[in-house]
């Protein structure tokens, strides 16, 4: 009897078998080395920055077998360098795409990028969150190379935006290409401390215009949160960022057919509103740190600014008043004496975008000396800024509330909620409201200075002090309230209560909701 | 470390609250600007030592302008 020539057994897999050795060869991503090299730099990979985001146990997972479709390339990327599926963040249905750096720097594919087309076009059925953990070197070369590569790259839909859910993103490392681009497209952007986001890699600047750059100065986190203003916050490690894209959205809804979830209000929430009194002075010239007083009027611990490195003289900030989301827009005397520059504008005119779009009220708490005017000003646009955010001011249909806290003169009183745009108006007691500061007035009008002609500049200044206080402006109805400031926070809540949007359950228009995302 | 502190916005300089070498805690208010019909104070960051003071009282400065030398302990 002839021996036959049989496989050995152990060769033969089974297909519980066969699966198995696929599926660990997915979820060994880019290798052990890879892997180990990211951990002692302290830097979390795709899979466990997902474990984090997510709800325990939530991930379902979509295209793990997905592989490049360069035949020599297989096995070398698994899941084609991006983890993709959904889960439960807080309860709620949401979406990630995780961008695998160990595999070819995760930069994208035809494949890849059909896996992130998936989710975009899910989430807008579903109404559900999409977040980017980004990390990304660009495109794949050679494979996105000539008339065929760059002819299939696109698809209608990739980066269209229209707010029906919210988009989020977490800068990790390297950001260039898609990574980048979904970054600037989301309603918020976390960097992590390292993070580099830019067009092209310093490599590439470097080739295409002899540029040598250092890649921190060419798209680095400090830059994007200083300079740029497209950080909408910094965080200084892996996991504060995922734990503030959670933070971040617990104030939204998961789409915007609703409102947001309600959370407990902490105790003795208000209780320390008496403070707000020492904490402004009254007189008109001196400053003081805002953010102090919105602790005071919001609940307890809920404040969360939003580019809070960029534009400092404006304070944007989500927040919560009675449970509530709200979003707050406050000058802060502490940075430039408050005065609204070009960065502000587009500040306040992104974080305006943002509320309308996702249902949340917003609330105005003014004291501004008036836009910050000049040479420098003018040059970089700043009348285009302004007017831009008197434009998205008047297109929001969410509630808007604004109190007058001290000061508040002329086109920018307008911006901050006040000349009607506002649904609902309060101003201080000690408040005043004019075109321009009184002293400057006097100058303007009459041109007399303080120091040529002492007595009628006094004079003077008496009569355009006249008529300047809150009681002066609730005459004509330009203050529905005239409030303690100690009052603020009882006055918001009333407010948000009156103007609370029951015909369509708190669901605003969205006029504002193909507004660019960036600027 | 060494840095200068410059002036974030177009200004004139009101008061001057510190000397070329004296210690200052976080903090604490080097000196005054008025713009805006505000009185801007320029505050110390950290703890450290008044390097070379740029500017004098009454001087106008540009945004960018350098104010003073500060070394943060």
């Amino acid at each position: 009897m002839t021996q036959q020539a049989t496989k050995p057994e152990d060769e033969k897999l089974t297909r519980e078998q066969e699966h198995e050795n696929r599926r660990l060869a997915a979820l060994a991503m880019g290798g052990s080395k890879k892997l180990e090299t990211r951990r002692a730099k302290g830097e979390l990979n795709a899979r466990e920055r997902i474990a984090l985001l997510l709800d325990p146990g939530t991930f379902r997972e979509s295209g793990l077998f997905v592989t490049s479709s360069v035949p020599g390339d297989r096995d070398k990327t698994p899941a084609d360098g991006k983890i993709t599926g959904s889960g439960q963040i807080d309860n709620r249905r949401a979406s990630v795409i995780a961008y695998d750096f160990t595999v070819k720097g995760s930069s994208s594919s035809p494949t890849s990028n059909k896996k992130m087309s998936h989710f975009k076009e899910l989430v807008v059925k579903t109404g559900q969150p999409l977040i980017y953990l980004s990390e990304s070197t660009g495109v794949r070369m050679p494979d996105a190379m000539g008339g065929s590569g760059m002819g299939s790259a696109n698809g209608k839909t990739r980066f269209l935006r229209q707010r029906e859910s919210p988009w989020v993103s977490a800068a990790f490392g390297y950001c260039f290409g898609s990574a980048a681009w979904h970054t600037m497209a989301s309603d918020f952007a976390v960097f992590r401390k390292g993070a580099v986001l830019a067009v092209s890699s310093p490599n590439l600047v470097a080739r295409a215009t002899g540029q040598q750059v250092d890649p921190q100065e060419l798209g680095g986190w400090k830059m994007h949160s200083e300079v740029t203003g497209f950080a909408d916050a910094v965080a200084s490690s892996d996991e504060e960022a995922v734990e503030l894209i959670r933070r971040f959205l617990s104030y939204l809804p998961s789409h915007n057919g609703e409102t947001a979830p309600l959370a407990p209000v902490p105790t003795g929430s208000g209780d320390r509103a008496d403070e707000i009194r020492s904490i402004v002075p009254e007189e008109r010239t001196k400053t003081y740190d805002v953010r102090k007083v919105i602790e005071l009027v919001v609940d307890t611990g809920s404040m969360f600014p939003i580019k809070a490195r960029y534009g400092k003289s404006l304070v944007t900030a989500l927040a919560r008043i009675g449970g509530q989301s709200v979003g707050i827009i406050a000058n802060n005397p502490m940075f430039k004496g408050g005065a609204l520059d070009g960065a502000a504008c587009d500040k306040a005119t992104s974080f305006l975008v943002m509320c309308d779009s996702y249902n949340i009220p917003i609330i105005h708490l003014v004291d501004q000396p008036g836009f910050l005017i000049g040479l420098e000003a003018e040059r970089n646009k700043v009348a285009g800024k302004i007017i831009n955010w008197m434009n998205a001011l008047s297109l929001v249909t969410v509630p808007k509330i604004a109190v007058t806290m001290r000061k508040n003169y002329g086109q920018a009183l307008i911006n901050m909620g006040g000349g009607g745009t506002a649904d609902s108006t309060a101003g201080w007691w000690s408040s005043e409201v004019s075109f321009m500061d009184p002293t400057s007035a006097v100058s303007v009008v009459h041109g007399v200075d303080k120091e040529t002609d002492p007595e009628l500049y006094e004079l003077r200044l008496a009569e355009m002090n006249k008529g300047t206080t809150a009681y002066d402006t609730a005459q004509v109805f330009g203050f529905e309230q005239v409030i303690d400031p100690a009052e603020t926070r009882e006055y918001i809540l009333g407010a948000l209560s009156d103007h609370y949007r029951a015909r369509s359950n708190g669901v605003g228009e969205h006029l504002l909701r193909t507004w660019p995302t960036s600027f | 470390m060494a840095e200068t502190i410059n002036a974030d916005m177009g200004a004139n300089v009101w008061k001057i609250l510190v000397k070329e070498g004296d210690q200052v805690e976080e903090d604490q208010v080097f000196l005054i600007l008025e713009a805006m019909k505000m009185e801007i104070p320029v505050m110390a960051e950290d703890a450290g030592t008044v390097g070379r003071i740029h500017v004098a009282e009454g001087d106008v400065v540009a945004s960018g302008q350098p104010l003073l030398d500060f070394e943060e302990e």
